[in-house]
């Protein structure tokens, strides 16, 4: 049977320090724990966290949903630079090891789904920038891409340069980290119920996140 | 916590927690204070045509569906919006809530969460999600099946068609073999109100999906409907009963997703077990464990489930696939589901996973399940009824006996049938079987005239008459009343 694979990156750069990084792991937990009771996710979903600061790594390879997946601890943050475009390359290539393609003898997985959280400007400028024209190329297609900037100094612009929709969060606290996950949570759900695009809507974002693109 | 009152467009007054919403697809909903109902806004502002649909559902369909014969009955298969409310400009529906068996149970690994279909119809997730007291037996999903071919057909008769019968809007409930259908609210009348949804994605109607690309106002293009709606149904009961989608196959069109996608859902779509074209039979996979054996269509055919479902089937996904006009109704499938649950027999297995299993008319039954074989004797009753009192015809009706059985009055009279109008004085049981002393026997109950017409000798009240092979019995000497033919399998 076919699997959705989700690729979670997540910023561990030092901006992140504090409550910001806190509300991601608890927004995880939350996302987490609302997906292993969404028959639709539990059908089909297999999900991967990397993580990106100095360099990006695999926090949890690719694997299956279901409630004895144990999510790993994300180490304290140290100041560091914000290598998105190295984090996205490592998308990639794990997209290629991972993600059974489509061919004329079979049917491969659902295209996947990745969701990037961070509150600044990458710090690997040439690499993010053709990350972003291979991502552009369809090389390495995704059903959807969500970008989310968080916190009151991010920046969308970066992030509209790849994904498919850009969410802010104008205040980061815990209690609009944890509306975005539900909202993610959701999408995943209607995307695991392969709805096609043209009857696709997401539901609109809770208050607090705005729909930017 | 933030409690709204307002009055309801009808005068009531609707109370509401104005606090975290649950967000549907297009609805905002929220409960009232004590939980016995929600209000659900719609996010968008209304049209006046979905207005007016809303007021005709409140209103006279509503009314028409409730206020007539087995209105109590209704109540159980369908979440129907009771009042109109208008909130900070925007509209919103009063609908009772679920009964409480449509969710997992507290002591479960899914407490609280709602029994929508997914659950049930993915292999996977009734293999290894589905906690192991709420899975069902084969009977409780024929119920399920039936409550939602009823529910349908009373849409349909009331000329209305409900253009998006999904997992989401139909919740079951195995363990009960309830069902519900919500989201009522799209309901689509053919000329009159267009449906505002195209349906989701694994039940739309080929034709839907063939022409959803084109202008919306081609006249091409086809929208849900009744026959749509057959469709949907079709699916939902062969993915309850089988556990996989009777479409989703191993055939590839295109190595593109998403014309993949509309290829095998819409123009190409094709029965994964069309007798003749076998090139979309699924083929396993080495990381399908987890979705054995129900995926395994040579292991558990769609024939299983006995002759009836059989021809329905083949009249759903291969002669009317294309041809909505072909499509089996919601009363046929009904009807065939019901003569179908007279088929079943228990599994002498007591872990079989399903329980029960359609009897395969041959003399050496299996459970297709579990492949446990049958051992003893199986008595079959064949039901004849006449129009002129004088000669009697098969009715295609069959009835497998078992221990502790009952005999109802629909088996008794022809023109008798267990449906919403059937009084509570005619669901009691007339007579019952039982293997007793190493022979099986029928217990006479409440049958006045009951006649051995073998032995030439009537059957009183209260005694047992007991079934050899070649035995007929005549039910009942009225109007209607069915003789039967007695056979009895040695296994």
């Amino acid at each position: 049977m076919r699997k959705l694979p989700v690729y979670i990156l997540i910023d561990t750069s030092g901006s992140m320090r504090g409550e910001p990084i806190e509300a991601v792991k608890a927004g995880l937990n939350s996302l987490f724990k609302s997906l292993i009771r969404d028959p639709h996710a539990l059908d089909s979903i297999y999900i991967s966290i990397l993580t990106f600061d100095r360099e990006a790594k695999i926090l949890l390879p690719l694997s299956e949903l279901n409630n004895n997946l144990v999510l790993p601890e994300i180490p304290p943050l140290e100041s560091s630079p914000t290598n998105l475009g190295e984090a996205l390359q490592l998308m990639c290539q794990l997209y290629s090891k991972e993600v059974k393609k489509s061919s004329l003898e079979a049917k491969g997985d659902w295209l996947p789904v990745a969701v990037i959280m961070t509150d600044g400007s990458p710090s690997d400028t040439m690499l993010f920038e053709q990350m972003c024209e291979t991502l552009k190329s369809n090389a390495y297609p995704f059903s959807r891409i969500i970008g989310c900037a968080a916190g009151p100094k991010a920046k969308t612009e970066p992030l509209k340069k790849f994904a498919t929709d850009v969410v802010f969060l104008e205040t980061m606290d815990s209690n609009s980290f944890s509306q975005f996950w539900q909202w993610v949570s959701q999408s995943f759900s209607r995307l695991s119920q392969n709805t096609s695009r043209e009857v696709d809507e997401l539901p609109p974002p809770p208050e607090e996140i705005k729909l930017v693109l | 916590m933030s409690l709204v009152t307002i009055q309801a467009k009808d005068g009531a007054s609707v109370e509401f927690i104005k606090k975290d919403p649950k967000q549907g697809g297009v609805k905002d909903v929220y409960f009232s204070p004590d939980r016995s109902y929600v209000v659900a806004f719609y996010r968008k502002e209304l049209d006046f045509g979905s207005k007016e649909r809303l007021e005709r559902l409140v209103g006279n369909y509503r009314v028409g569906i409730f206020s007539k014969q087995g209105a109590e009955y209704w109540k159980n298969l369908f979440r129907w919006p009771e009042r109109i409310v208008e909130y900070e400009k925007k509209t919103g529906i009063v609908v009772p809530v679920y009964q409480p068996n449509f969710f997992f149970p507290e002591n479960t690994t899914l407490a609280g969460a709602e029994k929508e279909g997914k659950w049930f119809t993915s292999a996977k997730n009734f293999n290894r999600f589905v906690p192991e007291g709420e899975k069902g037996n084969l009977l409780s999903y024929l119920r399920i099946c039936i409550n939602l071919s009823r529910a349908v057909r009373r849409l349909h008769a009331a000329g209305l068609a409900h253009s998006d019968l999904s997992y989401k809007n139909c919740l079951v409930d195995p363990k009960t073999g309830d069902a519900c259908i919500i989201d009522i609210d799209g309901l689509v009348v053919p000329n009159l109100f267009a449906p505002d949804v195209l349906g989701t994605p694994d039940f739309m109607a080929p034709e839907v999906v063939t022409t959803m690309k084109l202008d919306p106002k081609d006249p091409n293009r086809k929208y849900p409907c009744r026959e749509t709606d057959q469709h949907a149904l079709a699916i939902l009961i062969y993915q309850y009963l089988f556990h996989r989608h009777p479409l989703r196959g191993s055939k590839v069109y295109s190595d593109d997703t998403e014309i993949q996608e509309s290829l095998e859902m819409g123009e190409k779509a094709l029965f994964i077990e069309h007798p003749t074209d076998t090139s979309n039979r699924y083929k396993i996979q080495k990381n399908d464990k987890d979705f054995l054996p129900w995926i395994d269509t040579g292991k558990l055919p769609y024939k299983i489930m006995g002759p009836y479902l059989k021809e329905l089937f083949e009249q759903a996904f291969i002669k009317g696939l294309h041809t909505p006009s072909e499509r089996p109704s919601a009363d046929d499938w009904e009807a065939g589901l019901i003569k179908t649950a007279d088929l079943v027999q228990p599994c002498l297995n007591k872990d079989c996973v399903k329980k029960w299993y359609v009897f395969d008319n041959s003399t050496k039954p299996v459970c297709p399940y579990c492949g446990t074989k049958f051992k003893g004797q199986l008595p079959v009753f064949d039901l004849y009824s006449s129009h002129d009192g004088k000669n009697f015809r098969a009715d295609n009706h069959r009835l497998m006996i078992y221990n502790n059985q009952y005999l109802y009055l629909w088996h008794v009279f022809r023109n008798v049938f267990p449906n919403e109008k059937l009084p509570d004085s005619q669901k009691k049981p007339v007579a019952y079987f039982s293997f007793h002393k190493n022979q099986w026997i029928m217990i006479n109950q409440t049958l006045d005239s009951l006649v051995d017409l073998t032995n030439n000798k009537p059957i009183p009240k209260g005694s047992a008459v007991p079934l050899t092979n070649g035995l007929k019995l005549q039910l009942s000497q009225e109007q209607f009343g069915r003789v039967v033919n007695v056979s009895l399998v040695k296994a």
